[in-house]
């Protein structure tokens, strides 16, 4: 397969960091109170489905428009009120959730893995737990002024609904990898 | 100059899920197209989409080479599709931007550094073509007509050295389909369009058709345009 | 730019004719001056500023002030977490600059229209050419992505109608891959375009 064009690569970082403010805005209520949004969905989506760089970019672009002013951010928000906010952690590691998902996505489905929705589970579920809920509680303790065992009791009630939005991430990815099979393998040689 | 040699293109088939053989979308067509108006004409499916789309590197060529005014499409990508602006059937598909005067600045972008002066000569461009009334209204709000010469003069913003367009009348009515007609034939560059409308082709320097993939006329319009009629009927 | 998403409310303040790049120095000032100095006075001193002039700013007190409950419970949850381990003065600061800077924020939100943001933040990418990247890129991609954003919003309703007539409306991830499908052939359709005049090309080397 040939490379992306410089074009098409702009126009997928500029269109998945629209998507991800879409996710953003909405909101799905949750039987315990707290309601989440697609937020993280899309960040970890946007990894899986256009790989590590441009997916870095594109999550990156996302928060820069949203710095800005540009409503994008959960509750549509925007500006840096949101750097002392309980989730700064959350969103400063966004772009690295995106990076390691898709870094991840690429190695396992480069290496042939067999059963691509598990190890595309396995690429999301860092990204979500490893890269974005550790971020996220170290956020909490500097903006919260309070230590590790608190902060992580606040991300508690998270974990589940990040649980089911890691596996969804994955069968969406599988999905949509279907539908373009070059996105993901871009550099590697056409199978015969 | 467009020159096609020895171009050859086909895409791989996925059958049940794995890629099984080869299909060939157009087949030896060696050109030289230096006459100022050209027309393509073909069925659907024939390749002729296939043959504008090499002209600047939508599409490569899996064998030969495509050369515009001596540079290759795949090596000189980038410097040829700057210097060829390309036309697409569905305007919508090609307007960037929400309305038609943003559109245009934003091919200025790169041409015109300051943000007033590009706002001024987009709005010029667009007066130019009768289009003043519409600048500032959603792109989603304008005629079929409206749409295909704004994307235009989007294109033309760019200042290219060819336009390109694949079938730019099909999605319009007879009134809008002499406009866009009239705006094209009439424009200074190396034009080469592909088109199903034969009063369009008439109006050639040169005229090709194609069928499956080939190239099986190359003549001038009365001629090319009589031999497609025959193969039609 | 129609149809981009913005909370601008018009009107005629010192603050709607101040040139944006003030604004920006101003939600700068305002958000790192309380996170840098930890400092409650200080703290509250710029929640008192910025309350002030977002007052100023003429968009209607509701519009002004008003912030999601859950916002007013973090911070008040937050002050009394501190004061309860007997650190007023930290929890001062944690909750006035939580405050404070989405107020610093809004001072720019409500009173810049979407497209000057846009410009403003295209216009920042400038100085990015001296470390090796394309600021015609970088202001392209913004464009692009703002001009996205009510596109990819309005793929969530339409699926979401589409679903909804075949009695799915429930199961909210099943939204989310048609619309991821939709997003990568839009992309590559706005690539073409972009193509087709020869712009986001990357600089030769």
């Amino acid at each position: 397969m040939k490379k992306t064009s410089g074009a098409i690569d702009l126009a997928l970082i500029a269109v998945f960091a629209a998507f991800v403010a879409a996710c953003a805005m909405i909101s799905i209520p949750m039987p315990f109170g707290v309601p989440i949004t697609l937020q993280t969905l899309g960040v970890l989506l946007t990894g899986l489905v256009l790989g590590p760089w441009r997916g870095f970019l594109s999550v990156v672009l996302y928060l820069l428009v949203g710095f800005a002013g540009l409503p994008v951010f959960a509750g549509g928000t925007g500006g840096l009120g949101v750097l002392s906010g309980m989730s700064v952690g959350y969103l400063l590691a966004f772009p690295f959730a995106s990076l390691a998902a898709g870094a991840l996505a690429i190695w396992f489905v480069r290496a042939g893995f067999k059963v691509r929705y598990a190890w595309l589970t396995v690429a999301a579920a860092v990204g979500s737990f490893a890269v974005i809920d550790l971020a996220g509680i170290f956020g909490m303790m500097v903006v919260g002024q309070t230590d590790f065992v608190t902060a992580f009791g606040y991300n508690l009630p998270f974990v589940l609904g990040d649980a089911v939005k890691v596996f969804a991430a994955s069968a969406i990815a599988v999905a949509v990898n279907k539908a373009f099979p070059v996105l993901l393998a871009a550099r590697k040689p056409a199978a015969a | 100059m467009i020159e096609f040699r020895g171009v050859a293109v086909s895409v791989p088939v996925l059958r049940a899920g794995r890629l099984a053989e080869s299909k060939t979308l157009l087949a030896g067509v060696d050109l030289r197209l230096g006459e100022r108006r050209v027309a393509v004409v073909g069925a659907n499916g024939s390749g002729k989409s296939t043959l504008l789309r090499l002209v600047n590197g939508l599409v490569e060529p899996t064998s030969g080479s495509v050369v515009v005014n001596g540079l290759d499409s795949v090596a000189d990508g980038r410097k040829v599709r700057s210097e060829v602006g390309f036309i697409f059937t569905d305007p919508l598909s090609q307007l960037l931007m929400g309305t038609a005067r943003d559109d245009v600045e934003l091919s200025l972008r790169g041409i015109v550094p300051d943000k007033a002066e590009r706002r001024r000569q987009a709005t010029e461009l667009l007066a130019a073509r009768g289009l003043d009334g519409v600048a500032d209204q959603s792109v989603y709000d304008l005629s079929g007509g409206e749409r295909q010469l704004v994307a235009l003069t989007s294109v033309l913003a760019c200042r290219p050295q060819v336009v390109v367009a694949d079938e730019p009348t099909t999605l319009l009515d007879l009134r809008n389909r002499n406009l866009v007609a009239e705006a094209l034939w009439g424009l200074e560059q190396q034009v080469l369009v592909a088109t199903h409308d034969l009063e369009l082709a008439a109006r050639a320097d040169r005229v090709l058709v194609v069928d499956a993939g080939r190239v099986v006329a190359d003549a001038a319009a009365d001629e090319a345009v009589e031999h497609y009629r025959r193969m039609m009927s | 730019m129609n149809g981009l998403f913005s909370l601008y409310a018009p009107g005629d303040s010192v603050f709607h004719r101040l040139p944006v790049g003030w604004k920006y120095l101003i939600m700068f000032a305002a958000t790192f001056v309380g996170l840098l100095l930890r400092n409650p006075w200080v703290s509250l001193g710029v929640l008192a500023a910025v309350t002030l002039a977002l007052t100023a700013c003429g968009v209607g007190l509701r519009h002004a002030l008003g912030l999601p409950p859950a916002v007013w419970l973090t911070a008040g949850f937050l002050l009394a977490y501190q004061i309860a381990v007997g650190a007023w003065a930290t929890g001062v600061v944690v909750a006035c600059n939580l405050v404070g800077a989405l107020y610093a924020s809004r001072i720019l939100t409500a009173t810049t229209p979407g497209p000057v943001l846009v410009d403003a933040l295209v216009a920042a990418a400038r100085p990015l050419r001296f470390v090796g990247a394309d600021p015609e890129r970088i202001g392209l991609a913004v464009m692009l992505m703002a001009r996205s954003l009510p596109m990819m919003w309005d793929a969530f309703g339409q699926v979401r109608d589409a679903a909804r007539a075949r009695g799915r409306e429930r199961n909210y991830f099943a939204l989310v891959a048609p619309v991821v499908v939709r997003a990568v052939g839009y992309a590559q359709a706005t690539g073409e375009a972009l193509m087709a005049r020869g712009l986001g090309e990357r600089r030769s080397r």
